[in-house]
């Protein structure tokens, strides 16, 4: 019972960005970091560094921000670097002229600080959510200091 | 635009001519390829013509266009096969006459497509006449065919005659006849008339024909042309012997079976290389036996062979590969043309074929000499077949003595001298696959599969003579030095290669065929493996840390795989025997220590334990070495470890050979078993332990090995009390390091370790320690989900980790759910509930978590819900009913970003992986009405089951979309979850709300139109079973469907149609207007009927709309 993995204390305040992990244990649909950016992976291979070597994993991965295809090759024993990625709901309460939006946050503040997405269906979704008065849910994903509106959600109301 | 054209009269030969021009005219436009389309269009329209048989022939005889006469024959054939209805008697003689005429008379011309085209057309036409026309008629046409054949016309009607005939057996033939839009009993009367009539006449003409030109062949010393007309005689042989005899066994045979095809049962094994056994049946034995004819083809051939030198004639010129073909069909012979009182001939029939052959493969080292100095290898390829025909109908011991009469050895000596022969130079060029040596090793290896597979299940008591045995046991030691040659020689090769089960399953055939000839002769091959391995073990000491070793562990590794296989077979999941081979031989050893096959599994054993030592692991236990000695341990533990006696015994009459019992005793539980057990109980922890990020091993460790220990009984009762098993649970439930195994290997070890619970005393010591087990995960899911600061703290990576893996155990110890543990692991699932459902909020937007909770919950209440009482039920539903809510209101109406098409299919997949989870929770929570071990009475049943299946049905619906439910396994799940409901609960849809009821409906709708006849079944049961229900209601005075049938008519005033009417209309449109299988029909038929019982006028009402649209 008293192993240390099953303390769950948050580390310090000012959680580390990136967290190391066996390579090996990181699948398809997790993340990892690649070239200092977070990405998904969406495809993992294992190999061998020749017949009687060890083996190796082979990521493709996808940057969770700018949708680049990225590539690694690491042994699959050692640790890669995985990032903290947050994603956290907030809702609509405006969207500005110039494509910035208004954001409530869980303490009742505002958060105004994002554009809106470049993706048209969910920046249409969230104008429409928005004029016909509906409450509108965005979900910002953050990571390694970064952030985008990344999903939208409408809970009904308006009307 | 030809039409017209049939009348008759000389007046029309402008006409004739200007058709024949512009039919040329296109033919030269499309060879030049001038405007194609028109020119196609052109050519077409004459297809197309009605009767256009008079332009057609106009154009044969005088066109000097070929194609143009080509497409002329093409027009004759379509036509006349469209038409042929109509035809008199007469037209229909003389359109085949004139085929058959034309042929015969421009025998001697060139352009040989158009002829070969002319005769299909006769051959077409005739057999489209072949069940109206009378013997007589029939005749007519036969004798005109005799007359050419048998030569008195001159060479090139001979040929053409004989060409006449290829083309009319194939025409015959079902997989190789033409469609004439007939019903298939018409070919199967044909097939059977002309198998019964005329086929071994056709085989006597060609016979005579090739006999009457053969003298001629002989004395000349160049290309003659007869050759041709010999050639052509020998394919239609050969044509003809390939036919699927069916009519001759026994002759009767009632009706026949058009719809089972007639495939040959003799296909037993699964070869490389393709060997028909020719049985034609008694009639025929005075045509190929009594009269000399092997004789004459042996005869032949060996002439032919002699004018190799000469101009016109080599190895592979067509007539000498025609004559070896039909030499090596007629070593497969078999079946009742061979007199049943008459053994004798077989063996001489056989026996002048191989004297024939053996020139083509004896003596082997001067002809692979030879073929590897340029000569062509395809005779002695020939030579390889004829040996695998001959080896297809005799037993080995037959096949063997074959040989004998005429060399001092057996033909089984020679086979090996000959595949030896073919390994070395195989060896010798193992870089370039394309070479004859590859061929001729996989006809040669199946050679000996059949002629050892017979043998091998034959109880033991089938043993080669010990010329044979030597032969075995020398071409084994060849074969295997061969594989570890090539082995040691591609360890330095970097290509990618797949893990230990995939190379298995890749070299498996050849491994079980080389295991077959290793089990022939055990008495020395057993011993030769042993040296083997126990030479390159030590060669693997010597060198340790001074030489590279990766050419030795390479070695070890194949000889891993080969000896797996020689002592062992694959089980499939069944209990694998100890191969009869080993148990039958070595009858003069009397202590185990001394029987060949212990040493040989000692060995290796004491080989593997040496991987728990961290220095030999280092040096000598490569990752890939590893798993050949995990997969070796599981193949070997299976067939020999702690045998049950009874269930591994095989054949009672051997019981008493004492070599026999030192073999099963030895590995059991009184003496070696335990100590082995324990050592590879060890090797396996240290496969996990100390070697991370291995994937493929700790797979392979997990599910053959562990896995297979655990579903033998007997064996878990040892593994409990084992310090090592101990010591592995205690590892799995405390330690660091096996939480780094990827997930598959976590539920795996889980389900692995519950199940070893069977081996506790009772089932409370069972139950407790499946809770010690798996305390640990529980009390570490309820820890985190009341952490206060979860929210924040489950997004890092390292927590995420945890969960996914304490999740994939819950899960694996959640499908491992036996009777004896069911209470510990429905308590280890209780106690997870809310931590699970204050999860699946946390992670919404960790897909791969959600996945991993879905599943456990699925897997959990699959294996808990027929053991619940009644408020345990409740509870369960409950937690399940909650666990969709969440997940609904987290993914209704949710748009993502869809930056990037991989990430966007990514997450549509995973979304198709939930929902599949989710609906087969709803399908296990069904699977309560119908098998339930509980022990309330009926009446107590608190949970009506179907209310809550439709409410879980109503919750998930609006997340499965059409676009999802083109996922083929989504869409089967869906349908049969619906297809059950409807059929088992029509009443509590019928309760359901309208949009509800709407949405079940109209996604049935949609399966109707699906492509997978699966699909569309389950919807049509559905349908039947809403229409009976609600048939049967009405008709008790109640309400049934209630609006939802009737119809109704919306707030704007307009009326919509009732169900029922709705998809009786659908089912009559489709039944009668589309494409479907013919297996839907019954069903569907069981579906219209009760509509039509509801809905009787609207029946009638389309019915009369549909007589009056046909009268039109």
């Amino acid at each position: 019972m008293s192993d240390e993995e099953h303390h769950f204390e948050s580390s310090d305040a000012g959680a580390s960005k990136t967290y190391p992990q066996q390579a090996g244990n990181i699948r398809k649909g997790g993340h990892i970091v690649i070239k200092g950016r977070p990405c998904k992976v969406v495809e993992v291979s294992t190999s061998k560094t020749g017949k009687h070597g060890h083996a190796k994993c082979h990521f493709v991965a996808i940057d969770i921000f700018t949708a680049k295809k990225l590539e690694d090759i690491v042994p699959s024993s050692h640790n890669c670097d995985v990032p903290h990625v947050n994603r956290i709901d907030y809702q609509l309460i405006d969207i500005s002229e110039d494509g910035f939006v208004s954001l409530l946050t869980d303490s009742g503040g505002t958060k105004d600080d994002l554009k809106l997405p470049t993706d048209d269906n969910l920046s249409a979704l969230m104008k429409s959510g928005f004029e016909e008065g509906k409450d509108v849910v965005v979900s910002v994903m953050s990571s390694m200091g970064e952030e985008q509106i990344c999903a939208v959600k409408e809970v009904g109301g308006g009307k | 635009m030809f039409n017209g054209i049939a009348g008759g009269g000389a007046e029309d030969l402008p006409q004739l001519q200007s058709t024949m021009r512009a039919i040329e005219l296109a033919c030269s436009y499309i060879q030049i390829n001038t405007n194609p389309a028109a020119a196609e269009a052109t050519i077409l329209s004459l297809h197309q013509s009605p009767q256009p048989y008079k332009a057609c022939r106009f154009i044969l005889e005088n066109s000097q266009v070929a194609s143009a006469r080509f497409q002329a024959a093409a027009a004759i054939k379509e036509a006349a096969i469209r038409e042929w209805s109509f035809l008199s008697t007469e037209d229909k003689g003389g359109l085949i006459s004139f085929c058959l005429g034309y042929v015969i008379q421009h025998a001697n011309s060139s352009d040989a497509y158009v002829f070969s085209k002319v005769s299909s057309v006769a051959a077409q036409l005739m057999k489209r006449g072949w069940l109206e026309f009378t013997p007589a008629e029939k005749e007519v046409f036969f004798y005109q065919i005799n007359q050419a054949i048998l030569g008195s016309r001159g060479l090139d009607v001979q040929f053409i005659g004989i060409h006449f005939l290829e083309s009319l057996v194939s025409e015959f033939s079902p997989s190789t006849s033409s469609a004439m839009s007939l019903p298939r009993e018409f070919h199967e009367n044909c097939r059977k008339s002309l198998e019964q009539n005329y086929l071994k006449t056709f085989y006597s003409w060609a016979q005579d024909a090739a006999l009457s030109v053969t003298n001629k062949i002989v004395e000349s010393n160049s290309d003659v042309p007869e050759v041709k007309v010999c050639n052509a005689a020998l394919r239609l042989m050969h044509q003809i012997l390939n036919w699927e005899f069916r009519y001759s066994k026994g002759g009767t045979k009632g009706s026949i079976n058009v719809f089972s095809d007639g495939m040959r049962s003799d296909t037993a094994s699964s070869r490389k290389t393709e060997c028909v056994i020719v049985q034609p049946g008694a009639s025929w034995c005075d045509v190929l036996l009594s009269s000399s004819h092997v004789g004459w083809l042996i005869n032949l051939y060996s002439s032919l062979r002699q004018k190799f030198a000469f101009e016109g004639y080599w190895l592979d010129c067509p007539v000498a590969v025609s004559a070896r073909k039909l030499i090596v069909q007629l070593c497969s012979l078999a079946g009742e043309v061979f007199p049943s009182n008459n053994a004798q001939m077989r063996e001489q029939h056989l026996l002048l074929l191989l004297s024939g052959v053996l020139p083509w493969i004896d003596p082997p080292d001067v002809i692979s000499k030879e073929i590897e100095e340029g000569r062509s290898g395809s005779e002695m390829i020939d030579g390889c077949r004829a040996l695998l025909s001959i080896a297809t109908v005799t037993t080995a011991v037959d096949f063997d003595r074959l040989l004998r009469s005429i060399r001092p050895f057996g033909t089984l000596t020679l086979l090996s001298l000959l595949m030896g022969e073919v390994v070395k130079v195989l060896l010798a060029n193992s870089n370039d696959k394309e070479t004859w040596s590859y061929e001729a090793r996989d006809i040669l290896l199946d050679t000996w599969t059949t002629l050892l597979a017979s043998m091998d299940g034959s109880g033991g008591n089938a043993w080669l003579p010990p010329e044979g045995m030597h032969a075995a046991a020398s071409l084994f030691s060849l074969i295997a030095e061969s594989e570890l040659k090539l082995a040691s020689a591609s360890a330095t090769t970097d290509e990618d290669d797949a893990d230990c089960l995939a190379s298995v399953s890749a070299m498996d055939e050849r491994l079980g065929s080389y295991a077959l000839i290793a089990r022939a002769a055990v008495d020395a091959t057993v011993p030769f493996l042993t040296k083997l391995f126990s030479d390159r073990v030590a060669r693997l000491h010597q060198g340790r840390g001074t030489v590279d070793p990766t050419e030795t562990l390479e070695e070890v590794y194949s000889l891993l795989l080969i000896i797996g296989h020689v002592l062992a077979d694959e089980g499939e999941g069944e209990t694998a025997l100890v191969p009869d081979a080993l148990q039958t031989h070595f009858v003069d050893v009397v202590e185990a220590g001394n029987h060949p096959v212990v040493l040989l599994s000692s060995s290796i054993v004491k080989f593997a334990e040496q991987c728990l030592d961290a220095n030999m692991r280092s040096s000598i236990f490569s990752p890939r070495l590893m798993e050949a000695v995990i997969w070796f341990l599981a193949r070997w533990s299976f067939t020999y470890l702690m045998l049950v006696e009874d269930c591994n015994l095989g054949s009672n009459q051997l019981q008493s050979l004492p070599s026999r019992a030192c073999l099963f005793t030895f590995f059991n539980e009184h003496n070696q078993g335990k100590f082995v057990l324990d050592i590879i109980v060890r090797i396996s922890l240290t496969s996990l332990m100390s070697y991370p990020g291995e994937k493929d091993l700790q797979e392979l460790t997990c599910h053959q090995l562990l896995h297979a220990l655990v579903r033998r009984r007997n064996i878990c009762f040892h593994l409990l009390s084992l310090d090592s098993w101990r010591n592995l649970a205690n590892a799995f439930a405390n330690d660091k390091s096996l939480f780094l195994l990827n997930g598959v290997s976590q539920r795996s070890l889980a389900q692995t370790l519950v199940l070893s619970a069977y081996g506790m005393r009772s089932s409370d010591a069972s139950n407790q320690y499946v809770k010690d087990l798996m305390a640990h995960m529980t009390s570490s899911l309820v820890d985190l989900a009341n952490n206060s600061d979860l929210k924040n703290l489950a997004q890092q990576p390292d927590i995420i980790m945890l969960v996914s893996c304490v999740l994939e155990r819950l899960r694996g110890a959640a499908s491992a759910t036996e009777p004896r543990t069911q209470r510990a692991i429905y308590e280890m699932g209780l106690s997870v509930m809310n931590p699970v459902l204050r999860l699946l909020e946390v992670y919404k937007h960790e897909s791969a978590v959600i996945y991993l909770l879905l599943k456990f919950v699925v897997d959990w209440v699959d294996g808990q819900i027929s053991y619940l009482e009644a408020h345990e039920t409740a509870g369960v539903v409950n937690f399940c009913m909650s666990l969709l809510q969440i997940y609904s209101s987290h993914n209704i109406g949710k748009i993502s970003l869809s930056l990037s098409s991989t990430l966007l299919n990514e997450a549509k997949t995973e979304k198709y992986k939930d929902l599949r989870a989710l609906l087969q929770l709803l399908s296990h929570l069904c699977s309560k009405d119908m098998v339930d071990f509980s022990s309330d009475s009926i009446e107590t049943q608190s949970t009506n089951i179907s209310q809550v299946v439709f409410f879980g049905l109503h919750i998930i619906t609006p997340l499965i979309t059409l676009e999802l439910l083109k996922y083929p396994k989504l869409c089967f799940d869906y349908f049969s979850l619906i297809s059950h409901m409807l059929e088992v609960y029509p009443e509590t849809l019928a309760q359901l709300n309208s949009d509800a009821f709407n949405h079940v409906l109209t996604t049935v709708d949609f399966g109707l139109h699906q492509q997978d006849v699966d699909i569309v079944t389950m919807c049509l049961r559905a349908l039947k079973a809403l229409a009976s229900y609600h048939y049967k209601e009405t008709k008790a005075g109640n309400t049934g469907l209630g609006s939802h049938a009737s119809g109704q008519t919306d707030p704007n005033g307009v009326f919509h149609e009732g169900i029922l009417s709705r998809f009786l209309r659908k089912l009559l449109q489709f039944l009668l207007f589309e494409d479907y299988s013919t297996d839907l029909v019954s069903t569907a038929a069981d579906a219209l009927f009760p509509l039509i019982l509801c809905e009787p006028n609207l029946y009638q009402g389309l019915g009369n709309e549909l007589i009056e649209k046909q009268g039109w």
